[in-house]
């Protein structure tokens, strides 16, 4: 039997179907959220049952989580996307003591325990320019793809300093960096450093690691290192970054079948 | 009668009575009530509600404000220019350890009896106000006592209601006052067993709006109960009870004393007290986790946050609020679903 | 003065630095090149503007030297006091005692800037909590936490009550680190009423007496804790010349502030009054040199003024600055601009005004204290102001918004109407982050668009005159 886990995110859905009892992963798939995110949730759904050999039939228990978690009616249950990032960092790196989840449009800073149980967490669900967001409006201000900033950023040698708390004065400020003549490669280092600035400010004075990167955000270069910069410390990319909200809701579905049927 | 409104928990509301008017605490509505500042960015949510309210209350005969926040000082300011009630700057020391500080309080009290004789109250003597003390004693103990009864919202409710509270209305429709019917048989055992259940938290920060009730409701929802609201709307903000022996000697300056001595809160210099008084309740109560709840741009409890970190062991949830509730509602509903996930 | 006085770089100030040297320029013990201090990560050194006397040199030098000075008393066996919030008042009596020198960590809000975010203070404050919905002080957490800046003082006092909720709350955040506080309470000034006996303080504000005597308690018990530290009595004689040479540093204060303002030409830049007045705070950790330097800076002025000399156009646009800004670069900015500073209100005018001598000293000063700008209400700021733009003859009004001081939201709405009302003249906000390339176009345009508007209203003004 399957149990499935699905991530409704702000700027994507992502679905993974796992084994049941084994927890191997059987079948993944992404697509960008929409409107009708109901909809957009169930074809993916099916989408990746199919490409997989499988249909609803071998489906036991749906878990979903994200933002738009409870617009996704299949599901059995939800559960918040923090609960489920911690599940599935624990069950790719069990080690994981640290989890810095950056999506499209929210940031969170989850601590773990030994066991890998969610201790303490900090979000930034507020503000943009924490969050991928700011990328993707540098990216496109600078006339330059999200996979690019990393190199970009690799080339700076003076990191712009970003003032403004809202991306959308940030903008302008970008604006005026490139009017004054500054590089975009400041300019990208400039951004990466105040988003990991952010994540400082939710970690507090202690980060402890393994710290594992998870969310978009973790698959845009640069990033990685900026937040290694900012926090003194190591940081590891999540095998998958993107799937570990909808791997632990997968595994928490499992969980719970096992416990109904025990 | 004459009506004061005022926010402040360290404005006694047994003075103004006591002078004959009538002292009503204001719980604050929503953030957009009229007031737009030339701007919002880092204008407190909270401070731009009490200036929209005071703008457009009909009803006010004075407005009582206070010196223990900056941006109600300069709301002060804003409000004394564009307001024709007239209002009055109580100075609350800062400071609270020194004599000084506490004469300047009382000193305060007695200025602000001026402004209140000035609207048509009169002077109190010693007996009226010794009476008035006593009657809002029995009710804050009324109120305390109903704590167990009530669900966390109805508490918070009764608290804010504060001198018009005598018993009424608990969920049973039972009226009277003083031995309110016990929730459990109001209720039956099922709702007692599910409180019982629910994952026991304390809620932590400055004063509450009208729409922020609903957090207890979403608490619940979720698994969770507020078995110590610590706001300063909730009972951090509730004056202690009053020494009745002090009260008969010489009413006024028992009445400081308990107000000015007995409210800890994060703006006295040092604030070791409100730690204090948080480790002794938090213990008490058996919480297992905290909700901090604060407006962006208050400085005051912001700064309080990784401190209340640092210090306890408690898992702490952080709930900033812009004071749009319709924004806020599912992010504060989503973290607070992810914290109780996280205790349970 | 040997040369046409202008505004030059640092690069310049090093060729400038050799000529002057030539004629036969004589320095204290902390000078040198202005260009030594961006080896030590003062970065923003690099692209500031000075003016180009020696005097200059001399103030700039002290300023920035500063940290080695606090190190060097340290080393010398002085107890190091921090006095923070006051801005002016607890120096005066800190000075009094021979082994004890004062200093303001609240300037470490300038740290981000001058290093332009090497520093890593903001990062540190960040990881304690207080984000950049703060002020920029922020950075004094960072600059407690790294020790890297002033040696971390023996005693601490800071003043409470009617001060800005993020200083406040920082130091609370700063004691609950560790670091004992010493607090005193400065309550809300306000009038008199009716039945009060009131008392003229600086400046011309007025408060009853009742709160004069409780400053002066106040300050009574800061004075034990310094006679404690010090191991030392200060008495009023000790107290009363204490405040004499405070003075002194006042009444250049106050002469350079009005030949610099009311001079047809500019005779000295915006940055080097900023940080001239300053000095009136702390007295830079030396009390006497602080005399001499401004002293200097005065004669320099006074050449320049009467020889009808200065460092900008003579048509510069005239603008009232309003509060300190985190980012020094921007002063220069306004000048970039075609403005010149006329009158400054950097929240600490009491640090500028005479302090009483024909009565008791400590009353004196806690009649100074409670003349603090910020002590006050925002339309007691904003009367100053007016008051201070008629003196001085501007033509503009800026108000600089620090990011995230509470005072700033509402304050500025207030002293615009007040200055609109009673002056009709321009009023523009800007925010002033520590480092502001990134707003830089965004500033000059409202800077520029300020003093366009303040020359044009000249020439309608000028206009009129001549048609009527």
């Amino acid at each position: 039997m399957i149990c499935a886990g699905i991530d409704a995110g702000s700027r994507t859905i992502k679905v993974m179907l796992i084994d049941a009892d084994s927890l191997e992963i059987v079948g993944k798939g992404l697509a960008d959220q929409g409107v009708e995110q109901d909809k957009l949730a169930t074809s993916l759904f099916r989408r990746v049952l199919k490409s997989n050999g499988a249909t609803g039939k071998d489906v036991a228990a749906i878990v979903a989580t994200g933002y738009g978690r409870n617009a996704v009616n299949m599901a059995d249950t939800t559960i918040t996307e923090i609960t489920c990032h911690a599940v599935g960092v624990h069950h790719l790196v069990p080690e994981a003591h640290t989890v810095i989840d950056i999506g499209g449009q929210d940031s969170k800073l989850v601590r773990l325990d030994g066991a890998g149980k969610v201790r303490d967490f900090a979000m930034n669900d507020r503000c943009a320019a924490g969050t991928g967001r700011f990328l993707e409006v540098t990216a496109r201000r600078l006339g330059v793809g999200l996979d690019a900033l990393g190199r970009l950023a690799a080339g700076s040698r003076r990191p712009a300093a970003i003032s403004s708390m809202c991306v959308v004065f940030a903008e302008t400020e970008i604006t005026g960096l490139l009017a004054c003549g500054t590089g975009r490669e400041d300019i990208v280092a400039g951004v990466q450093a105040a988003i990991a600035a952010r994540i400082v400010g939710m970690a507090g004075r202690s980060v402890e690691p393994p710290i594992v990167f998870t969310g978009g955000v973790a698959m845009v270069s640069g990033m990685t290192t900026a937040l290694q910069t900012a926090l003194g410390q190591a940081v590891t990319v999540a095998p998958e970054p993107q799937m570990t909200g909808a791997l632990g809701a997968a595994i928490l579905a499992s969980k719970r079948l096992r416990e109904a049927t025990a | 009668m004459k009506t004061i409104i005022y926010t402040c928990p360290y404005v006694p509301a047994e003075w103004i009575a006591a002078h004959g008017l009538h002292a009503n605490r204001l719980l604050l509505g929503r953030v957009d009530s009229g007031f737009s500042p030339a701007r919002a960015e880092g204008v407190c949510p909270y401070v731009r509600s009490f200036i929209g309210e005071v703008m457009n209350n009909k009803g006010a005969d004075g407005v009582v404000v206070t010196t223990v926040c900056d941006q109600m000082r300069r709301a002060f300011d804003i409000i004394v220019r564009h307001c024709d009630i007239p209002v009055f700057l109580m100075n609350v020391p800062s400071t609270w350890q020194t004599l000084a500080a506490q004469k300047l309080y009382v000193d305060e009290l007695k200025r602000l009896s001026g402004f209140l004789v000035g609207l048509g109250g009169k002077s109190p003597s010693k007996d009226t106000l010794a009476q008035t003390m006593l009657d809002y004693d029995d009710t804050r103990t009324s109120v305390r006592l109903a704590r167990e009864h009530l669900s966390a919202r109805r508490f918070a409710e009764a608290i804010a209601a504060g001198g018009s509270f005598k018993g009424e209305a608990f969920g049973d429709g039972s009226s009277g006052s003083g031995h309110p019917q016990p929730i459990r048989q109001a209720q039956g055992s099922a709702a007692l067993e599910a409180a019982t259940l629910r994952v026991p938290l304390a809620i932590v920060g400055g004063p509450l709006m009208r729409a922020d009730l609903d957090l207890f409701d979403m608490i619940e929802q979720s698994g969770g109960r507020v078995v110590l609201d610590a706001t300063e709307t909730g009972e951090r903000g509730m004056c202690p009870k009053f020494d009745r022996r002090r009260l008969r000697e010489d009413p006024l300056p028992e009445l400081a004393h308990a107000y000015f001595a007995g409210i800890p809160d994060a703006s006295r210099r040092p604030n070791n007290e409100l730690y204090r008084w948080l480790k002794r309740e938090l213990a008490d109560r058996a919480v297992r986790g905290i909700i901090f709840r604060r407006y962006v741009w208050c400085d005051l409890w912001h700064a309080e946050l990784g401190r209340l970190k640092d210090w306890s062991d408690l898992p702490v949830l952080d709930i900033d609020s812009a004071g749009d509730n319709a924004m806020d509602l599912p992010r504060i509903q989503n973290r607070i679903r992810a914290f109780l996930e996280m205790l349970q | 003065m040997t040369h046409a006085p202008e505004r030059i770089t640092l690069e310049e100030w090093d060729v400038q630095y050799e000529k002057l040297h030539r004629a036969g320029m004589r320095e204290p013990r902390y000078g040198g090149p202005l260009s030594r201090h961006v080896e030590d990560g003062d970065h923003r050194l690099g692209r500031l503007r000075y003016d180009n006397s020696a005097a200059a040199l001399r103030l700039w030098n002290f300023l920035l030297t500063e940290e080695d000075r606090l190190h060097e008393a340290r080393a010398a066996g002085n107890k190091i006091v921090g006095t923070m919030k006051d801005l002016g008042t607890v120096p005066v009596m800190a000075y009094c005692f021979d082994n004890v020198t004062a200093f303001y960590p609240d300037g470490a809000w300038w740290i981000p800037c001058v290093m332009e975010g090497s520093d890593g203070s903001l990062e540190v404050a960040d990881s304690l909590g207080i984000d950049e919905s703060f002020c920029p002080v922020r950075a004094m957490l960072g600059a407690f936490v790294t020790g890297a800046h002033f040696p971390i003082p023996d005693m601490l006092i800071c003043s409470v009550g009617a001060t800005c909720d993020d200083f406040s709350a920082i130091a609370q955040r700063l004691n609950g680190l560790g670091h004992p506080i010493f607090w005193w309470e400065i309550p809300h000034r306000r009038c008199p009423e009716r039945d009060e006996a009131g008392v003229i303080l600086p400046g011309g504000l007025t408060a009853p007496k009742s709160q004069v005597e409780f400053v002066e308690s106040e300050l009574e018990r800061v004075k034990a804790a310094l006679e404690e530290l010090a191991g030392a009595r200060l008495d009023d004689e000790r107290l009363s010349a204490g405040i004499a040479q405070a003075n002194r540093v006042r009444q250049y204060l106050a002469e350079l502030r009005n030949l610099a303002f009311t001079a047809e030409r500019c005779p000295l830049p915006a940055l080097e009054m900023l940080i001239a007045e300053m000095l009136a705070i702390h007295f830079c950790s030396d009390r006497p040199e602080t005399i001499a330097v401004l002293g200097e800076l005065l004669e320099e002025v006074k050449v320049r003024a009467n020889a009808g000399l200065g460092v900008l156009d003579a048509g510069a646009a005239r603008i009232f600055w309003v509060n300190p800004v985190a980012d020094l670069q921007v002063m220069n900015l306004l000048e970039d601009c075609g403005g010149r500073v006329c009158g400054t209100e950097y929240l600490f005018t009491h640090a500028l005004d005479a302090i009483p001598q024909d009565v008791p000293p400590l009353e004196a000063l806690a009649r100074c204290a409670l003349a603090d700008p910020m002590a006050g209400s925002s339309i007691d700021r904003a009367e100053r102001i007016c008051a201070d733009v008629r003196r001085f003859g501007a033509e503009a009004v800026l108000i600089s918004r620090i990011p995230g001081a509470s005072h700033c939201a509402l304050e500025g709405q207030v002293i615009s109407e007040v200055v609109a009302e009673q002056l009709d003249i321009p009023v523009l906000e800007i925010e002033v982050p520590p480092v502001t390339d990134s707003m830089s176009a965004t500033l000059r345009t409202r800077l520029e668009a300020l003093v366009e508007t303040a020359r044009c209203r000249r020439r309608t003004t000028q206009g009129i005159r001549r048609s009527g």
